[in-house]
């Protein structure tokens, strides 16, 4: 029965069948699953207050991208908002998907970082009643807002700590690319190591990327060799192999940016500089929501509380108590809104 | 004295960044003298990444990095079902494959993280030394002061030399990249061969993922793997397709690197994107030395007639 079964089957259009149709709708498939393990979940909410979130990097990251991720369900939380979320990598994407959200009528979307202006300003005289946001930067339309965060305080703060902490002289900054907010917070760093210890050498480095952890590990060890013992990282998902050269390296201190990084490496690491991004999120999203909001740029700094130096575990054992005193003089001029930073030799 | 030191400590970078490099630059190699291109090369080592870190927490690194290398095998296995089996195009499906893989260990991480909190880091092999070899300056820092994975890879590529060019089957492989119908008329399947290289060529980018994290960083990060894979492309394109040539080539992209973080470390006034650009621009120049002499596979990238 079986070989007269296996004559009558059409084996070679089954083949074609299979080497036709099949391939096409499976590589389909698979396109489409690799897609759509990109695109963004949707929360749940009331529908009406929907809120999204564009970031330039994995929310995994424990810095700047997951603070964004956490501002965004506070904003859920808070104002019952419906939200969604997705990572984009190239400015055609912000682009894009600022057009997505816009065209689905969201309230408010936010491009997490200084890079997204351009798209912001382009995409939003077609969605007049999108209010689009970008973390950074100093881009102003109808319905276009800059949330601009003095990191350059806490930043000088940590030099200051920095320099205090170093028995070598010698600091350094590792950067993810060169966004003018990031040089900004590395001069400040600077400038704030110089105070306190005017003989310091700062070396400034950049990966040229965010995600590269293991070329953030290298450089921190390049740097280390080259006897730099206090690393301040400022490069997300890539410093976090900033933070394992410090593990691996005895006597190697690291300062973390954006969130609270100080439990990464708690042996080693001297504080954090601190953007509160979900308490500037939510200050956006309520005035949005309240439909009180103007386009402007919104600053916020040490005296808003939302940006801050947090001191890490071994603060305490590696800065003299005199020099803390020192940081606690200049942060109670920041608090008083009455400082600027000033300008500093060239970094190097 | 300073000089040696700094040399050294440069090589030793090097080799550390080219050995994720190798891995995948090895496993693109065998894929493609067996005629395939295989751009899913980023996909199996993100894969291998990931799978080795969440393993490697549970079981220790030794099994973690044997994970990473099954889980680059998985994401080979697809590549071969929809490129050999089904005869889809190779290029296409390579884009997908790695989409696939970047997308799904986002996914994943992103599902882990939001249960569990991020991952701990994994303890990581150590630098291993060896009696006399290790102790001889410069030579000895930079290429035996490694983790076992790079002695690993120091093995592989005479393995791998050895399987192409003196076994049966390695010669099979390399006539179905030349010239598929001569290894059919001497009785070998085309297909089974594509396959194994495939597997070989996932197992082996799992590996170089699985470096990155049980050998280096410790942690893993959403696409880690930060373009690996493609180098690893241009690496076996500089390195004329013989092990030899990919390992030197592994080892060029990988001094680069380094040379990218010492230049900044050392403050030299280069512009550090300059130094990144250098492999890829001699890249360029190798191709463009190499046109008229062939020596990519003849059958490289073609989609084999059904048998």
């Amino acid at each position: 029965m079986f070989p007269v079964l296996y004559k009558t089957l059409p084996v070679n259009n089954l083949y074609e069948i299979l080497t036709g149709k099949i391939v096409r709708l499976s590589t389909l498939l698979i396109v489409f699953i690799g897609v759509a393990s990109c695109w963004p979940g949707e929360g749940s909410g009331v529908a009406g207050f929907r809120v999204a979130l564009l970031t330039p990097g994995p929310i995994s990251d424990q810095s700047w991208n997951a603070s964004a991720f956490t501002g965004l369900m506070r904003i859920r939380d808070s104002l019952t908002a419906q939200t969604s979320h997705i990572q984009v990598k190239t400015p055609a994407d912000f682009e894009e998907n600022f057009r997505q959200y816009g065209a689905s009528g969201y309230s408010l979307v936010i491009g997490h970082g200084f890079e997204f202006q351009d798209a912001a300003a382009r995409v939003a005289s077609s969605y007049p009643t999108t209010v689009f946001v970008t973390t950074g930067g100093e881009t102003v339309r109808p319905n276009v807002a800059a949330l601009s965060f003095a990191f350059d305080e806490p930043s000088f703060l940590a030099g200051m700590a920095a320099a205090a902490a170093s028995k070598t002289g010698i600091i350094a900054c590792v950067g993810g690319t060169e966004l003018p907010p990031v040089k900004a917070s590395f001069a400040a760093f600077v400038a704030g190591a110089q105070l306190m210890r005017p003989d310091v050498r700062v070396i400034v480095t950049y990966l040229g990327n965010w995600d590269d952890t293991g070329a953030g590990k290298e450089q921190a060890l390049a740097l280390i060799q080259r006897r730099v013992d206090v690393i301040f990282q400022n490069a997300d998902a890539a410093g976090l192999g900033v933070f394992q050269a410090a593990r691996e390296r005895e006597g190697v201190l690291v300062i973390g940016s954006n969130t609270n990084q100080n439990t990464l490496a708690p042996a080693s690491t001297i504080g954090s500089v601190v953007v509160d991004v979900p308490h500037a999120f939510l200050l956006v999203a309520k005035e949005v929501h309240a439909k009180t909001f103007t386009a402007r740029v919104i600053r916020l700094g040490t005296r808003d509380n939302v940006v801050r130096w947090e001191p890490g575990p071994v603060f305490g054992q590696r800065v003299a108590r005199a020099q803390q005193q020192r940081i606690d003089s200049v942060q109670t001029v920041m608090r008083s809104g009455s400082f600027t930073t000033p300008p500093s030799p060239s970094p190097r | 004295m300073a000089e040696m030191v700094l040399v050294g400590n440069f090589l030793e970078a090097a080799v550390r960044s080219a050995t994720p490099l190798g891995f995948a630059a090895l496993g693109a190699l065998i894929a493609e003298r067996a005629g395939v291109v295989n751009i899913g090369i980023e996909g199996s080592l993100v894969c291998g990444a990931f799978a080795s870190f969440v393993v490697a927490g549970l079981l220790g690194p030794e099994v973690g990095f044997l994970a990473g290398g099954l889980a680059g095998m998985s994401l080979g296995l697809v590549f071969a079902v929809f490129v050999v089996a089904l005869r889809a195009q190779q290029i296409i499906v390579g884009a997908a494959v790695s989409m696939l893989g970047l997308g799904l260990t986002a996914s994943l991480h992103r599902i882990a993280v939001s249960s569990t909190g991020p991952g701990a880091p994994i303890s990581t092999f150590l630098p291993l030394q060896v009696p006399v070899l290790s102790g001889i300056p410069v030579f000895g820092q930079a290429f035996i002061s490694q983790p076992v994975t790079t002695y690993l890879l120091y093995a592989l590529f005479p393995l791998v030399g050895w399987g192409l060019y003196r076994t049966v089957g390695g010669i099979a492989l390399r006539a179905v990249g030349e010239q598929p119908s001569a290894a059919v008329s001497a009785g070998h399947s085309p297909a089974r061969i594509q396959c194994a290289a495939l597997l070989a060529c996932g197992f082996l980018s799992g590996l170089g993922g699985a470096t990155l994290v049980v050998a280096q960083t410790g942690i893993y990060s959403d696409g880690m793997s930060a373009g690996r894979g493609y180098i690893a492309m241009a690496i076996v394109a500089l390195g004329r397709w013989t092990p030899r040539g990919v390992a030197a080539g592994a080892l060029i992209f990988g001094g680069v690197s380094a040379l990218q973080f010492l230049t900044q470390a050392v403050n030299w006034r280069v512009p550090y994107t300059i130094v990144l650009a250098t492999p890829y621009l001699l890249t360029l120049v190798a191709m463009a030395a190499l046109r008229g002499t062939r020596v990519a596979p003849a059958a490289l990238g073609q989609t084999l007639n059904r048998p």
